[in-house]
């Protein structure tokens, strides 16, 4: 069981590398994608694109379906709710221990 | 100045910074009155001690939860970074900056940082602190 926060911050790993940031828009414009149409598209190696693409899918980013000789990738958004909620749930709490500094200021 | 340099990474690439919650404030004190009062209790939780030292400890109680970690760089009265996390959580970066703002006016910027990244480091121990392995990678990197 993988508890959100940890899920959270595989999911900001995943997604804080710029070149993998592009494949995940990329796939996301064009479900079912494969690597070799991918690496068509960017400019970097298919064998890059596989490595980029191996660790979103690890962060649950991306489902994979072998079809044929190729595996075709479509993008799961799910984990990326949790990222969101984690950033809200802890900007929340900032947001709180900020005016109780504040508090202690003008008090 | 606290030696802090950006890890690098094995396949050199370079990591964004936009996973991070930051928030800046305005505080009508001087510098070393706001140091002094955002390094003691009753905001970032009601009981805290911190070792104001790097790799002193530091413990933040209150009523919801209690958070551990350890301090990275304490540089009065400008700087203070800490990594905390609860005992079923993952660590978090907090780094506290206090700027002169004016005549009697202090910026306090936070920044919080899940640097899950320090996992793609390539070949750096991850010394433990009270059986918790985390944080001081960064800094011996």
């Amino acid at each position: 069981m993988i508890d959100s926060g940890d899920r959270a911050g595989a999911v900001f790993g995943a997604l804080s590398d710029p070149t993998r940031r592009a494949l995940f828009a990329a796939i996301a414009r064009q479900p079912a994608t494969t690597a070799t149409e991918l690496a068509a598209e960017l400019p970097i190696s298919r064998q890059a694109v596989l490595k980029h693409l191996t660790a979103l899918a690890e962060a649950g980013l991306l489902d994979r379906k072998r079809s044929g000789r190729e595996v075709r990738y479509r993008v799961t958004p799910e984990p990326l709710s949790d990222a969101v909620s984690w950033m809200a749930a802890v900007g929340g709490q900032w947001d709180e221990r900020l005016a109780a500094l504040e508090r202690q200021f003008t008090s | 100045m606290s030696d802090w340099t950006a890890p690098e990474y094995a396949d050199g690439s370079e990591r964004s910074t936009s996973e991070r919650i930051e928030r800046e404030l305005l505080l009508p004190a001087p510098r070393q009155q706001v140091w002094e009062v955002v390094t003691g209790a009753g905001w970032l939780a009601d009981e805290v001690e911190l070792d104001l030292a790097p790799g002193g400890d530091a413990l933040f109680r209150s009523r919801e939860s209690v958070k551990t970690g350890w301090v990275e760089d304490a540089s009065a009265p400008a700087r203070l970074a800490f990594w905390w996390a609860t005992p079923d959580g993952p660590p978090t970066r907090v780094e506290l900056t206090l700027e002169p703002a004016g005549d009697a006016v202090t910026r306090l910027r936070v920044v919080e940082t899940r640097p899950l990244d320090v996992l793609d480091l390539v070949g750096t121990p991850l010394p433990g602190i009270g059986g918790r392995s985390f944080g001081p990678a960064l800094v011996a990197a």
